[in-house]
């Protein structure tokens, strides 16, 4: 199942807070950073169990990513993914002559992979360092 | 009017820095002097020899025109604060080109980068191509921009083209930028300039325009709530004196800075 | 069985986030972090990840066929400083959270290497900083907006989430000298798209369209002009509830707005900035108004302060001709990396492979990084040179400047291992190597 015409932002919480700081390369930040939080009514639509694996695709990029759902909505339409190496894959770099990259308000579409394996920092990361 | 005929010899791989290839400083000078005025190539600095062969001959400022050919779309500042001559750009050029000229012509034959005649104080600047953000600008800081002067865009220009750009009616002075297109923020925090677009246009045009002119002869994503409709037009007089016919809807604003406002939106009705 | 002695250190600053809060209690004992008292989640966090564990560096660490290898620290800094030299457009990047003689230092480097020196403003409040240079800011200090403030408003920014204790110690539930009733003297609003954790404890929400935010700034400044505007909603708000908020903010004693990435990072950036300190600015008029950007990092206003001292410009700032320019878009580190410009980076305390867009790290990885790190990040496992610093505010003193610009002073509270030097002692090391190499 998939969705598309969402909105995608990002930002800070606080679970995302204490994993970087409590380690940057555990699971535990795979856990705070590596998911896409969906408005409940959304998330119905993509009729699967949270937790699943999704794949997020903007035009920038595309990133795996657990699913959850949000304690922030209702919010339909949008879907939030937390600062880090997974929202970097797939946020605007273009900083229209300012300097900073436009990094909320991207439009996204969601398809799930359930047998998706969503990478740790440090494997996402590597996939950027050419062999 | 004479010609000095710079060739790029070799790509720079860094952005080169060219604020010396202007006819002012070409003025009254053999080519071998030429050849020895610094450039900065990321922090070495080099000279214009270095990366151009050099031909032809200078004059002084008014008969100088210097033409650039090869691909100097790395190359930024070429023209900076020219006064007079003609520079003709036979490809894409870097960031700054033009800016804070006050007299002369340059011309582009292809794309340019961001900042292209910011601060432009007089003269004329014709983009054939597409253009990037921050066209006939502000630099960081400063709230009087385009002073005089006219660019001419054929294609696109970016975000926040005309920047606090200024007029003086009484020293008549009216920069003016004609394009084919813009991004948003076209006319932020306009003192007078005179923008007029051919094709469409985003968001925020005229936002925080305290006076000044905006044409738009295509189609506007979304016109800013603080700007109120007041009537039709079919005929438009700018303040340089031309005339533009035309059903246009004309706006006053922006709103947001001020209950009245001599600042006027002009839409083509369809 | 031995009592291991516990030692309390009052009063001690937080080094997360730009609440810099500083009524921290840590309890040290045999070096270690036994206990915290006052601080969020995160600053615990913080203070115990100093413990020893496997994930911090203990030792500078060079890159040698694929793998890291423990080296000397003089061994270290001259392969760093052969890197920087050979470099023909350096990047020196991040300074955001360590402190102010360590950001000295930094721009000393910098300068004399005739490289680019930017700091995590540049992909945060950078656009905030901006706004100010154009059209200034009526700011003030939180120790007065908690004694005063009756209206508070939190736009694009949600404090229970990036400024967990900003809430109780400043801007809702604290008592103050003129608000004496804490949280029930005062009226909290939220304009944000999402009804977040802040949101939902404020007294007024306001939903409004994402990116928008520039169009309902400006027609909240047209209304409080007496406009009568044409739009029947804006940005996803409507007109009733535009004039409802106008009212709120002219009858207030003292209001303040507290904005973050929810105006930085979407489009228009440094507009909607500049668009909320104009509505700040004429709303003095009618009331006493202010505003504070919701700095992120616990010393990036101090990076900002420092550099601007030193150069004039607070961040995106480059040497190459040999004195300082700034350009935010042109000499802006995701700018810069998304053109491949640079040929080498130095990141001081910050972690730039987790936090730029994928296209600039791609291009950073393809040049040498060194990095001044004290745990595994990201950047750092990818770097080829390994500088392990003390923590700032943990291990080393030093000065910090909290989001209202106030300087605060950073306390020891610890020793750091052994081998582990304070940044600032880093890079005055590196300078120097650098000097001898290049014959000064």
């Amino acid at each position: 199942m998939s969705l598309k015409d969402l909105i995608l932002l990002t930002g800070r919480t606080i679970n995302q807070g204490v994993a970087l700081e409590g380690g940057k390369t555990t699971k535990e930040n795979v856990r705070a950073a590596g998911i896409c939080t969906f408005d409940k009514d959304d998330f119905k639509k993509l009729d699967c169990i949270a937790g699943t694996p999704v794949k997020v695709t903007t035009d920038h990029g595309e990133v795996l990513v657990y699913s959850t759902i949000t304690e922030e909505g209702p919010h339909p339409g949008i879907i939030f993914i937390p600062m880090g190496p997974w929202s970097n894959q797939v946020v605007n770099p273009d900083t229209q002559g300012c300097g900073t990259p436009t990094f909320k308000g991207m439009k996204a579409k969601v398809e799930i992979v359930k047998d998706g394996r969503v990478l740790d920092a440090i494997e996402l990361i590597g996939k950027l360092k050419e062999a | 009017m004479v010609e000095v005929k710079l060739k790029l010899k070799k790509k720079p791989k860094f952005p080169l820095e060219a604020d010396n290839i202007t006819p002012d400083n070409f003025a009254g000078k053999t080519l071998n002097e030429i050849k020895k005025l610094p450039l900065y190539h990321a922090k070495e600095l080099v000279t214009i020899g270095d990366f151009f062969d050099v031909s032809g001959k200078a004059e002084d400022v008014a008969n100088t025109k210097i033409i650039i050919d090869g691909d100097v779309s790395n190359v930024k500042r070429i023209g900076e604060k020219m006064t007079g001559g003609e520079i003709i750009i036979n490809s894409d050029v870097g960031m700054h080109v033009g800016n804070t000229m006050s007299g002369g012509k340059i011309l582009v034959k292809g794309n340019a980068d961001d900042w292209a005649g910011a601060m432009l104080q007089g003269g004329e600047l014709e983009i054939q191509g597409n253009a990037g953000h921050y066209i006939g600008s502000a630099y960081r800081g400063f709230w009087q921009g385009m002073q005089n002067g006219v660019i001419r865009v054929k294609g696109s220009v970016g975000n926040e083209s005309m920047l606090w750009a200024k007029s003086s009616k009484p020293a008549n002075k009216w920069p003016t930028l004609y394009c084919g297109s813009a991004s948003s923020f076209l006319g932020l925090h306009n003192h007078g300039g005179t923008m007029v677009v051919e094709g469409d246009v985003d968001r925020c045009i005229g936002a925080d325009q305290v006076r000044g002119t905006i044409v738009i002869k295509g189609t506007i994503s979304r016109i800013l709530p603080s700007f109120k409709k007041i009537d039709d037009v079919t005929e438009i007089t700018l303040p340089n004196g031309e005339v533009i016919t035309g059903k246009f809807a004309q706006y006053s604003g922006d709103h947001s800075v001020s209950k009245e406002t001599a600042g006027r939106l002009y839409i083509a009705i369809k | 069985m031995v009592q291991k002695k516990i030692i309390t250190n009052y009063d001690v600053l937080c080094p997360f986030c730009g609440t810099l809060c500083d009524d921290l209690e840590v309890d040290i004992a045999d070096n270690k972090v036994v206990e915290m008292r006052n601080s969020c989640q995160i600053g615990t966090k913080k203070f115990f990840s100093s413990n020893p564990s496997g994930h911090r560096y203990l030792k500078p660490q060079i890159k040698e066929k694929g793998s890291f290898r423990d080296a000397t620290w003089d061994e270290a800094l001259d392969k760093a400083a052969d890197i920087l030299i050979k470099a023909k457009r350096p990047l020196l990047y991040g300074f955001s959270s360590t402190e102010c003689e360590a950001q000295g230092k930094g721009v000393e480097l910098a300068e004399y290497l005739r490289a680019i020196l930017d700091n995590t403003a540049s992909v945060c409040h950078g656009p905030s900083l901006l706004a100010i240079q154009d059209v200034g800011a009526p700011l003030s200090t939180l120790g007065e907006y908690k004694n005063r403030a009756d209206l508070v408003i939190f736009w694009g920014s949600n404090p229970v989430h990036d400024h967990p204790r900003h809430l109780s110690r400043y801007s809702d539930y604290v008592r103050g000298y003129f608000r004496k009733d804490g949280r029930n003297d005062r009226f909290i609003v939220v304009v944000d798209p999402r009804n977040t954790h802040t949101a939902q404890i404020a007294d007024l929400y306001i939903k409004i369209n994402p990116n928008e935010d520039y169009e309902l700034l400006n027609a909240i400044r047209a209304v409080l002009r007496g406009v009568e505007l044409d739009a029947k909603e804006v940005s996803g708000v409507p007109m009733e509830s535009i004039k409802e908020l106008v009212d709120i903010l002219k009858k207030c004693h003292y209001g303040v707005i507290f904005f973050g990435m929810g105006l930085t990072q979407t489009l228009s950036h440094h507009r909607n900035v500049d668009s909320a300190i104009s509505l700040t600015r004429e709303l003095n008029d009618h009331t006493k108004f202010l505003l504070t950007p919701m700095r992120g990092h616990y010393n990036v206003a101090g990076a900002n302060q420092v550099f601007t001292w030193n150069t004039g410009y607070a961040y995106s700032i480059d040497f190459s001709r040999e004195y300082a320019r700034y350009n935010p878009g042109e000499f802006s580190s995701v700018d810069l990396l998304m053109k491949d410009e640079v040929d080498a980076t130095l990141v001081v305390a910050s972690d730039p492979a987790s936090n730029f867009p994928a296209g600039a790290v791609r291009n950073m990885f393809k040049h040498p990084i060194i990095a001044i790190e004290p745990h595994h990040t990201p950047t750092s496992v990818y770097a080829d040179v390994i500088l392990p610093p003390a923590f700032a505010g943990i291990e080393c003193e030093g000065t910090a400047y909290r989001m209202d610009k106030v300087p605060l002073r950073l306390r020891k509270v610890k020793d750091a291992p052994d081998d582990c030097l304070p940044d600032s002692e880093i890079l005055e090391r590196l300078l120097e190597k650098v000097k001898e190499k290049l014959g000064e």
